[in-house]
C-alpha cells in the first residue's frame, strides 16, 4: 500500500502538467522536469529478469536473467525472432505479468510487491499501450475509447483532451464511430490517441504496425513519432521491422530470452519527415 | 472511480446488451412473477378476509361450540347496551320432496341445515328471493332453500319440503350467502329454517351432530377495543368457557387465514425454487457474457482500471439487469393476479381479491434483485482473475483464485439463499431445510456432471481402439468430447435442468398419487354409504329395507354419545384450558405453529361429543399395538385408537370418565390399537368392552354396500320412512373432496409450469450463450468436411447426454421427494412408479436436445467463411 501511495505522489507533476496543451508539453527527448531539477533515475530498470512458463511437464524459459535500463525520454526498439521473449518483456515492464525471478523498477520503484489494484493504478498514471491488434473497446465509440484513460486519471476537461488527440491523429470527424466502423489504420490511430490520453511518461508498443499494410503502417508510425516528440514520452517498441527499428535511439536484440546485443543508433530525435517517404 | 464516471461506464457497458438482456431478464422474470403472484394472491386474500371479516362472520362477535350454549346464558353479559343476538344451529341431514307418484317416495338430498332464531345476518348480504329479510320469510312451518336444491328435488317456491319428517313450505330461495367461501368442502345445498321449525322436527335429539353459534351485533359505532373487551367479559361469564370459541370480527377468521398462510408457505417455496432455477440461468448468462468480455476486461486493466472497479462495474450491470428482470417479473405477476379470478372463478372468489399489494411487489423486487446479485457473484468474481497480460497473450492462464475470496463468495451465496428462503417461508427452520435440500440436490447434480465430464475425458480418442464400429463415428466422439472441453457449460446446465426436472416431476407425482387416492373406486368389499342416527328400534326395519333394496354387507354397530368429563381425575375443562394455555408458552415460531394446530386438535378431542361403541372382537382393519383385549365380560375397559391416545396423552391404565346424559361412567384404557381408516369400514376412536354400555341411551350406525345406481332410490325411501336417519354417500363425498383437491392441484400445476418455463429459458440461454464459440466450432467442423447432419448429430449427442444425466438425477430426486411428501405429508403409502419416471426422463432428453438444437440453429446456418473471417 505504501508503494501505491508513492505512485500517487510521484505522478502528481504529470497530473498537473496534463492541463497544458499538446504543444506546451515537455521538450522532446528530454527527461521530465521535476521540482528538484532534472531527474536522472532510469525510467525503466530490469534486473536479472526471468520468466518461465509451464509447458506440459516441462518449463519453458521465456526470459532469462535480462538486465536492461531505459532512460527517461528514450526510444528503445526491441527486436528479435518469434518466441524470443519480446512481448513478455513488455508485459513484465507494465506489470501485466509477474516475473519468475528478478525485478522491474519503474522510476526507481520496484513493482514486484504491488497488488493487482496497485499495478492497475501504476498503469493508469504511468503507462500507455499500443497493441498490434489495436484492442479498442468495441462497445465504446472512438472518442470514448480515447476519453477513458483521461477520465480514469481524473484529468480536467477530458473531452477537450480527447478531441485534441483525435484531431492530432486526423480523426476529428470519426469520433462518434464504433471501432467496427473504422478501418484497421483508423483503429490503430484511435489506439495511439488513447495511449497518449493520460499523458503517460512511458509508452509501450507491441508491433503497432504489424497488422497494417505498408502505407498505413508508416502513417501510424509517423503519428506515433510526432506525438512522442510533443509529449516527451519514453517509448519501448517491439517490432520485427528493421525500418521501424531504425528510428529508435537504441536497438535491443533479443534471442532465446536473452539480450543478444544492444546498439546505440544515436538519433536522439525522430524526424517524422524521414518517415513520410518510403 | 468517481460516481459520475461509474455511471457513464455503466451506460457504455450496457450497449449491445439486448441479447444478453433477453435471457437474463427472462430467467429472472419467470421466477419473480411466480413469487409476486403467490405473495400477491395470498396477501390479497388475507386483506380481503380482514376487510370482509364482519361479512364473513356475519356478526361483530360469535360464540361457537359443539354443545348448546347454557340455557341461562345472557348476551347482556357482554356489558354493552343494545346488543342484538341470534342463535344458530347447524347440521347435515337428508331432506326430501313429497311423493309425486303414490307409493313411491319423493326425491331426497343431503343438505346443510341452518336453524336461525332471529335476524340473520347482521353484516353482509344474504341475497334472497323474494328480497325480504330472512326472519320475515321464516316461521315454524317455512324453509328458505338454495336454488340448487329446488332443481335437484324438482321443487318450486311455495312447494313443500320434508325435513326431519315434518313438512315445511318453501318460503324463499337463497341466491348467495355472506359467510360461505368457495374453498371449503360443503356437504350439500343450504336450507334455512327457524329455531321453532327445528324444534318441530326432533332432529336436535340425543346423538345428533349439531354445531351451535350465537351471533352478536353491537350498536353502530361500538369500537373494536370495546368489542374485544366484551369478548373477554363474555368468555369470563360463560360456564364451561373452554368448550366454546369466542371470536370477534377483528380476529378475522384465524383458521381460514392460518390455512391460507400454510398454503402460501408451500407455494411460496415452490415459487422461490423457480426463482432460484432462474438464478442459475442468470449465473450462466453472466458467465457467458463475461466470457465474451475477457479481452475488454484485460484492456480495462491495461488502461489502469482496478480489478475492484471492474468488478463493481459488472456488478452494477448485473444489478441493472436484475432490476429490469424483476420489474418485468412484477408486471407479469400482477397480470397473473388479475387474470387468475377470471380464468378460475371457482378457485378464488373475486370479491376477496385486491391485487394491488405493495408488499408483495416489493418482495418480488427484493427477491429478484437478491437472486440476480447472489447468483452472479461466483461468475463475477472471476473478473478479478482475468489476466491483464491477455492483451498480449490470449491463452494466458487466469490469475490464481484467492482462497479467501472463494470462501467469501460461497459463504455469501449460502447465507443469501438462506435469507431469501427464510423471508419467503417466514420461518428460519423451513428456510434452513429448504436451503439444505437445494444445496444437497445441487451438490449431487454437480458431482454427477463432474463424474460424466471426467469419464468422457478418459474415453479413448482414437477410432482404432477396441471399441465398436459405432465409436468410429466422429459425431459420437466429438459430441461426447464436447462435454469435457474447457469452458463447456455442462455443470451449470446439468444442475439447472436437474433441479427443474426434480421439482416439476415431484409435484406431478404427488398430484397423481393424490388424484389416484381420491378417484380410485372404492374397494370391492368397502361400504358405499353410512347411515347415521338410526334409533335402535328402527334398525330391524331399516335393515330389512336395505336388504330388500339389494344392499349387501349390511353392518351395524351401536353408538353411545358421551362427553369426556375427566382424564386421570383432571376435568376435561381444565385440560382443555391448559392445552389452550400451552400455546402461548412456546417460544419458537415452529413451536407456536405446531402448538396452534396440535392445541386445537387436542381441544377438539377433549370438547367434542365422543362416540363410543362396544364390541366383542375388533374388526379386521384394527391392529392391537399395546395391551390386550377384554379381560372379562362387564369389565369397564376401553380400547383407544393410537392417534387419539397421542392427542390426549393416554397410556395403558389411563382412567377416563365419561358423562352419558348426566350419568358418569369410568373406563380404564387397556389397549391401544391402530386403524386402517382407508378401508372405509366402521371404526371408532373408543371401543368399550361389551356388557358396560348396553343399557345406555344409544343409536345405531350402519355401513352398507348399495347396488350401483340404487343409492338415490334407497336414500329417497329412507328419507320418507325414517326422516331422522341421515345417509352419507361415500362416493359423493369423495367427489367433493376431489373437486377441492383439483382446485389446489391446479394452483400447484400452475406454479410447476413456471418452474418448467424457467428451466427451458435457462437451457436455451445456456446453449445460446455459447453460440459464438459454437459458431466457430461448427465452421471448423464444416471446413474439415463434416456435413451439417453430422454436426447436428454431434450436438444432439452432447445435449442428449446432458439431458440424460440431469433427467436421471432429477427423476430420482423427484421420486424421493414425492415419496416423502406422500408418506409423511399425506400419510399415504407410495410405491415406485416407473412409467412417469421413464416418461419424465425421456421428456427431459427430448426437451434438452430440441432446445439445444434450436438455439444452435443460427450457428448451423452460417457459412464457415463468415465465422472464420469474423474471428480472425
Amino acid at each position: 500500500m505504501r508503494a501505491c501511495v508513492a505512485w500517487w505522489t510521484h505522478s502528481k507533476p504529470a497530473v498537473a502538467a496534463a492541463g497544458r496543451s499538446l504543444t506546451g508539453a515537455r521538450q522532446p527527448g528530454s527527461a521530465p522536469a521535476t521540482e528538484a531539477g532534472v531527474d536522472r533515475t532510469p525510467r525503466i530498470e530490469l534486473i536479472r529478469l526471468t520468466r518461465r512458463l509451464p509447458s506440459g511437464e516441462r518449463e519453458l524459459t521465456i526470459l532469462d536473467e535480462v538486465d536492461l535500463v531505459i532512460a527517461p525520454g528514450e526510444f528503445a526498439a526491441v527486436l528479435g525472432p518469434s518466441g524470443s521473449g519480446k512481448s513478455t518483456l513488455l508485459a513484465l515492464m507494465a506489470g501485466l505479468d509477474r516475473p519468475t525471478s528478478g525485478e522491474v523498477k519503474i522510476d526507481g520503484q520496484p513493482i514486484h510487491g504491488l497488488s493487482e489494484d496497485e499495478l492497475a493504478l501504476l498503469r493508469r498514471h504511468k503507462i500507455g499501450f499500443v497493441f498490434q491488434s489495436f484492442q479498442l473497446l468495441g462497445n465504446l465509440t472512438a472518442r470514448e475509447n480515447v476519453l477513458l484513460p483521461a477520465e480514469l486519471l481524473g484529468l480536467p476537461d477530458p473531452i477537450g483532451r480527447a478531441d485534441e488527440l483525435l484531431a492530432a491523429v486526423g480523426l476529428e470527424d470519426r469520433g462518434h464511430h464504433y471501432p467496427s466502423q473504422l478501418s484497421g489504420g483508423e483503429q490503430q490511430r484511435v489506439a495511439l490517441a488513447r495511449a497518449f490520453a493520460a499523458r503517460p511518461p512511458i509508452l509501450l508498443a507491441d508491433e503497432p504496425t504489424g497488422n497494417l499494410d505498408g502505407v498505413t503502417g508508416r502513417k501510424v508510425l509517423q503519428i506515433l513519432a510526432e506525438l512522442r516528440r510533443l509529449e516527451g514520452t519514453t517509448l519501448v517498441l517491439v517490432t520485427h521491422d528493421p525500418a521501424v527499428a531504425a528510428l529508435a535511439d537504441r536497438l535491443i536484440h533479443l534471442r532465446d530470452g536473452r539480450v543478444e546485443r544492444e546498439e546505440e543508433v544515436g538519433a536522439p530525435v525522430l524526424d517524422p519527415a524521414a518517415l513520410a517517404t518510403p | 472511480m468517481k460516481p459520475s464516471l461509474y455511471a457513464r461506464s455503466l451506460a457504455r457497458e450496457s450497449r449491445g446488451a439486448r441479447g444478453r438482456l433477453t435471457f437474463f431478464v427472462a430467467c429472472l422474470a419467470v421466477g419473480v412473477s411466480a413469487v409476486v403472484a403467490v405473495a400477491g394472491v395470498s396477501a390479497s386474500l388475507d386483506d380481503g378476509i380482514r376487510q370482509e371479516a364482519r361479512q364473513l362472520l356475519a356478526a361483530d362477535l360469535v360464540i361457537a361450540g359443539n354443545r348448546p350454549l347454557p340455557g341461562g346464558f345472557d348476551p347482556a353479559a357482554a356489558g354493552i347496551a343494545g346488543v342484538l343476538a341470534t342463535r344458530i344451529e347447524e347440521t347435515v341431514t337428508v331432506v326430501s320432496a313429497p311423493a309425486s307418484v303414490p307409493g313411491r317416495p319423493g326425491p331426497s338430498q343431503l343438505v346443510e341445515l341452518k336453524a336461525v332464531s332471529g335476524d340473520y345476518p347482521f353484516y353482509g348480504r344474504l341475497v334472497l328471493r323474494p328480497a325480504r329479510p330472512l326472519s320475515a320469510l321464516l316461521d315454524a312451518r317455512t324453509a328458505v332453500v338454495a336454488s340448487e336444491l329446488l332443481a335437484r328435488l324438482r321443487l318450486a317456491p311455495g312447494g313443500n319440503l320434508r325435513i326431519g319428517g315434518q313438512s315445511f313450505r318453501i318460503g324463499g330461495v337463497v341466491l348467495s350467502e355472506p359467510d360461505r367461501i368457495g374453498v371449503a368442502v360443503t356437504f350439500g345445498p343450504r336450507v334455512f329454517i327457524s329455531t321453532a321449525g327445528l324444534a318441530r322436527t326432533g332432529l336436535a335429539g340425543v346423538g345428533s351432530r349439531f354445531s351451535h353459534r350465537l351471533l352478536l351485533a353491537f350498536p353502530a359505532g361500538t369500537s373494536g377495543p370495546a368489542i374485544q373487551a366484551a369478548a373477554e367479559r363474555l368468555k369470563r361469564g360463560l360456564p364451561n368457557a373452554s368448550f366454546y370459541r369466542v371470536e370477534t370480527y377483528r380476529d378475522a377468521r384465524p383458521e381460514l387465514r392460518e390455512n391460507l398462510a400454510r398454503v402460501e408457505r408451500f407455494l411460496g417455496l415452490v415459487a422461490l425454487l423457480s426463482l432460484f432455477i432462474g438464478g442459475i440461468g442468470v449465473a450462466q448468462t453472466v458467465r457467458a457474457w463475461l466470457a465474451g468480455r475477457l479481452d475488454a476486461i484485460a484492456v480495462l486493466k491495461c488502461l489502469g482500471m482496478r480489478p475492484r472497479e471492474i468488478f463493481a462495474l459488472y456488478l452494477g450491470q448485473t444489478a441493472l439487469l436484475g432490476l429490469a428482470g424483476s420489474l418485468a417479473g412484477i408486471a407479469a405477476g400482477v397480470a397473473v393476479e388479475l387474470l387468475l379470478p377470471r380464468l378460475f372463478p371457482d378457485l378464488i372468489p373475486a370479491a376477496l381479491l385486491h391485487p394491488w399489494q405493495p408488499a408483495a411487489l416489493l418482495r418480488g423486487l427484493a427477491l429478484g434483485l437478491g437472486v440476480a446479485l447472489l447468483f452472479s457473484l461466483p461468475p463475477l468474481s472471476a473478473v478479478q482473475r482475468v489476466p491483464a497480460v491477455r492483451v498480449l497473450r490470449r491463452e494466458a492462464e487466469p490469475l490464481p483464485a484467492h482462497r479467501l475470496a472463494v470462501a467469501a463468495t460461497a459463504a455469501a451465496l449460502g447465507a443469501g439463499v438462506l435469507a431469501l428462503a427464510t423471508v419467503q417461508s417466514r420461518s428460519l427452520r423451513l428456510g434452513a431445510q429448504f436451503t439444505c435440500g437445494v444445496a444437497l440436490a445441487t451438490a449431487i447434480l454437480a458431482a454427477a456432471a463432474l463424474l460424466v465430464t471426467r469419464a468422457v475425458r478418459r474415453l479413448p480418442r482414437d477410432s482404432s481402439s477396441r471399441w465398436t464400429r459405432l465409436w468410429a463415428r466422429p459425431w459420437l466422439r466429438q459430441g461426447l468430447a464436447a462435454l469435457a472441453r474447457p469452458g463447456a457449460a455442462t455443470m451449470g446446465a446439468t444442475v439447472a435442468l436437474g433441479l427443474g426436472v426434480l421439482v416439476v416431476l415431484a409435484m406431478s407425482l404427488v398430484e397423481r398419487r393424490l388424484a389416484r387416492e381420491f378417484t380410485r373406486d372404492l374397494p370391492l368389499d368397502a361400504p358405499t354409504a353410512f347411515l347415521v342416527d338410526i334409533q335402535p328400534d328402527q334398525w330391524p326395519e331399516v335393515a330389512e329395507l336395505l336388504r330388500r333394496s339389494g344392499a349387501r354387507r349390511v353392518e351395524s354397530v351401536p353408538v353411545v354419545t358421551a362427553r369426556l368429563a375427566a382424564i386421570d381425575g383432571v376435568s376435561a375443562e381444565a385440560l382443555a384450558g391448559r392445552r389452550g394455555g400451552d400455546r402461548s408458552r412456546r417460544g419458537s415460531e415452529r413451536g407456536r405453529r405446531d402448538g396452534d394446530r396440535g392445541g386445537r386438535e387436542q381441544r377438539w378431542a377433549l370438547t367434542r361429543e365422543q362416540r363410543l361403541t362396544y364390541m366383542d372382537r375388533l374388526p379386521a382393519d384394527n391392529q392391537l399395538l399395546q395391551g390386550r383385549m377384554w379381560s372379562g365380560p362387564g369389565r369397564a375397559e376401553v380400547s383407544v385408537e393410537e392417534g387419539f391416545a397421542e392427542d390426549l396423552g393416554l397410556r395403558l391404565g389411563s382412567k377416563l370418565r365419561f358423562d352419558i346424559e348426566g350419568v358418569p361412567l369410568d373406563l380404564t384404557v387397556t389397549s391401544i390399537r391402530s386403524v386402517n381408516w382407508r378401508g372405509f369400514g366402521i371404526n371408532f376412536f373408543l371401543v368399550v368392552a361389551p356388557g358396560v354400555l348396553e343399557q345406555a341411551p344409544q343409536q345405531r350406525l350402519a355401513a352398507v354396500r348399495l347396488p350401483p345406481g340404487g343409492e338415490q332410490r334407497i336414500q329417497d325411501e329412507l328419507a320418507a320412512a325414517y326422516p331422522n336417519v341421515t345417509m352419507l354417500r361415500i362416493r359423493e363425498i369423495l367427489d367433493k373432496v376431489r373437486k377441492v383437491l383439483a382446485r389446489i392441484a391446479l394452483g400447484v400445476r400452475f406454479l410447476g409450469a413456471f418452474t418448467v418455463a424457467a428451466g427451458i429459458a435457462i437451457l436455451a440461454g445456456a446453449v445460446s450463450a455459447g453460440s459464438a464459440r459454437r459458431s466457430r466450432e461448427v465452421a471448423l467442423l464444416k471446413t474439415l468436411g463434416m456435413t451439417r447432419g453430422g454436426v447436428v448429430a454431434n450436438f444432439a449427442v452432447e445435449y442428449a447426454l446432458v439431458g440424460l444425466v440431469a433427467g436421471a438425477i432429477g427423476c430420482g430426486g423427484a421420486a424421493i421427494l414425492a415419496w416423502g411428501v406422500v408418506t409423511r405429508g399425506f400419510e399415504l403409502p407410495q410405491e415406485l412408479e416407473p412409467l412417469p419416471l421413464a416418461v419424465g426422463l425421456l421428456a427431459t432428453i427430448l426437451l434438452t436436445v430440441t432446445a439445444g438444437l434450436a438455439a444452435s440453429a443460427r450457428a448451423l446456418q452460417r457459412r464457415p467463411i463468415e465465422v472464420l473471417r469474423d474471428d480472425a
